[in-house]
């Protein structure tokens, strides 16, 4: 077997079908949402049939927070932080009332969305300050501005009949939202493994001095991805304010953890480079059916907490760099102990 | 490390299933009645002080009538309440008591309950006039006769003598704000005209907000031609108390109503500092949120409003057991 050069590097090793398989799956980071999803699943299908039954809840579930959550993933895998989500999300909502024209208001939102995701790549690039405090300072600025602009107070929209009529399934028991996540999701992956400049977010995350030498516009990619997420968010804003008739400047404030819940929870790794877009649909999916699950059999939302908070911790843990390095500090401590009691034999 | 991991994994699976086997027996347990399934969809619950007691009431009064409920709480978050909502729908009830989150937001869920053929009954705060038609009744404070009670008070305190007072409103825009304004206003207005309320400011429910804004007021009066305070809920009015002593007033010499009734007011009505406030009992909302779903189960037609009595609170009665403050 020779390469096209014609030079003979001696045989390849043999690869089996199962050995491709293995090597494809152990490249893959869906692992523990997988896991955790067919555990889901099967214990509601015991416990709380209805969670498949009323399937379209449980999928409109996954779609309020899923959709904040894609456009997040975006930014993490390039090793950044987005903590103003879910003031965008707000803040899109109030500006889209603020107009009686619903494709204005829409316009009007996803505009917010662009500004604010500007905003925050300015702070993060250009100044350089670490996009955890950049953005943390964005959640309290538009928060804030979100409520002075609506007078803290909710704002119901004019067109009353369209906005039900928005809640509502357009093909069986799709609505609008839910359509518009899988086309967001089906549009992100395309981008992210199908297009250079979505794969080159990976290289950002991975090791950004690398991929600078290899002449990657890490800035501009970096600009790129905080826009993406802050349109998106800015675009669930807008859905979530139709399908409730009216903005609402308190609304959103259990978006924000569930949606990095669900990211984690999908494999994508908080320093960046490593998830997948997959993974954060399937985190999204096993964090909505837990959640409409336990609601629906009436567990009181802090015990609901205290499991979420439990799978989100279980998922950190069991991520292969975190388990390397508690086995390695293991070792040591063992070794030590195994020095000290050889020390005393000797005296 | 390939043990380690599969022992993590095996954990995360035992775990979740825990979660979800443990609401499982939740509901076994809860299912005691004659299989009537109320879902409850309210804005808070163990993590507030009203909620904590509400919930105590409505869950006893829930066993005795032998309903099977299953209570959410959205953390006043209007799209949580609006998923809750959906599944509490799907999973078909005979009926729905609501406690809006935002009464600006709940109409999609009073429509999808009103497809599905689910009553629903309010609770603690009202929908909107135009949503009333889509529900089965309402339960809980009555916001402008707590306003006239609280009036009424001060009438009683005023005893015919012409004096001046000052007001303490709630948040701007808020109902409950606008409906106890209302009725503290009229009420005076009709009972004792010698009672003139000669400045108004929005405290915003908060203590420092009401503090300052009464410093204001007092200044801009003149603290010697102020003889009273009406504030609209006992967290506003301590605030105001605050500002009077630090004026150098004599509180106890002064007129001071209020709204509520809570841990905080009670003992400032014992101790003399505030004259009179009117009882919101949370054991009271929670409990008849409950007795009102029970009515609309049996068929009955409920065509006004279930009000909480507005048990005028002063030193007289504010040590007597059925007045003990539970929030």
């Amino acid at each position: 077997m020779s390469t096209p050069h014609g030079i003979n590097f001696g045989e390849a090793p043999a690869r089996t079908r199962v050995d491709q398989l293995r090597r494809t799956l152990g490249r893959r980071t869906e692992g523990r949402a997988v896991a955790l999803l067919a555990v889901v699943l099967v214990v509601a299908l015991v416990m709380e049939p209805l969670v498949f039954s009323a399937y379209p809840v449980t999928l409109s579930r996954v779609a309020l927070v899923g959709l904040v959550a894609l456009g997040l993933t975006v930014v993490i895998l390039m090793g950044e932080l987005d903590l103003s989500v879910a003031s965008t999300v707000v803040l899109a909502g109030v500006m889209m009332a603020q107009t009686d024209n619903v494709a204005l208001g829409v316009l009007l939102a996803l505009g917010t969305g662009v500004a604010v995701g500007l905003v925050n790549a300015f702070f993060v690039v250009k100044v350089g300050i670490n996009s955890f405090i950049a953005t943390l300072g964005m959640l309290f600025v538009l928060k804030g501005l979100a409520i002075v602009i609506s007078r803290s107070e909710p704002i119901p929209l004019e067109n009353i009949t369209f906005a039900i009529q928005f809640g509502l399934p357009i093909v069986g028991p799709l609505t609008p939202r839910i359509v518009i996540f899988v086309l967001a999701f089906v549009l992100l992956h395309l981008f992210l493994t199908r297009m250079r400049a979505g794969r080159e977010f990976y290289a950002v995350g991975g090791n950004r001095q690398a991929a600078r030498d290899a002449g990657i516009p890490v800035d501009r990619r970096l600009v790129t991805g905080f826009v993406m997420c802050s349109v998106i968010a800015a675009g669930a804003g807008a859905i979530d304010t139709l399908e409730r008739t009216a903005a609402d400047p308190t609304a959103g404030s259990t978006v924000l953890l569930s949606s990095f819940a669900a990211a984690i929870i999908g494999g994508v790794a908080l320093t960046g480079g490593r998830g997948s877009i997959l993974g954060t649909l399937i985190g999204a999916f096993s964090l909505g059916t837990l959640e409409v699950g336990l609601t629906l059999t009436g567990v009181q939302v802090d015990i609901q907490q205290i499991y979420i908070g439990g799978v989100l911790l279980l998922a950190v843990m069991t991520d292969p760099a975190s388990l390397r390095a508690a086995r390695s500090s293991l070792r040591t401590s063992l070794h030590g102990v195994r020095a000290r009691s050889t020390d005393r034999g000797l005296t | 490390m390939r043990s380690t991991r599969t022992a993590a994994a095996v954990m995360t699976l035992l775990f979740a299933a825990s979660a979800l086997s443990a609401c499982g027996s939740d509901s076994a347990s809860s299912a005691s009645g004659d299989g009537t399934k109320v879902y409850a969809l309210l804005p808070q619950g163990t993590d507030q002080p009203y909620g904590t007691e509400y919930l105590k009431a409505m869950n006893a009064e829930a066993e005795k009538e032998g309903l099977d409920l299953t209570i959410t709480n959205s953390q006043y978050d209007a799209d949580k309440q609006a998923s809750d909502c959906q599944v509490a729908v799907a999973a078909k009830p005979d009926l729905i008591i609501l406690w809006p989150a935002v009464a600006d937001t709940v109409r999609p869920c009073l429509e999808r309950a009103k497809a599905a053929g689910i009553p629903v009954t309010v609770t603690n705060s009202d929908v909107k006039e135009e949503d009333k038609s889509l529900t089965a009744g309402y339960s809980g404070p009555d916001t402008y006769g707590q306003g006239a009670a609280s009036a009424e008070i001060m009438c009683e305190l005023a005893d015919g003598k012409d004096i001046n007072i000052l007001q303490v409103e709630g948040l701007t825009g808020n109902t409950t704000a606008i409906n106890r304004k209302a009725g503290f206003e009229e009420t005076i207005d009709e009972n004792c005209p010698n009672v003139k309320i000669i400045a108004s400011q929005p405290g915003d429910w908060n203590k420092d907000d009401s503090q300052t804004v009464t410093s204001e007021m007092l200044t801009a009066a003149g603290a010697k031609n102020i003889q009273g305070i009406y504030a609209a809920d006992d967290t506003m009015v301590a605030g105001a108390i605050d500002a009077l002593k630090s004026q150098g007033l004599d509180v106890k010499k002064m007129l001071i109503t209020s709204i509520g009734n809570t841990k905080l007011g009670n003992p400032l009505v014992v101790n003399g500092e505030l004259d009179g406030t009117v009882f919101q009992s949370s054991a009271w909302d929670g409990q008849n949120a409950v007795t009102l779903a029970a009515k609309v189960l049996d068929g009955e037609e409920v065509d006004e409003d279930l009000f909480m009595p507005s048990v005028k609170v002063t030193e007289a009665n504010a040590s007597d057991a059925e007045v003990t403050p539970n929030w």
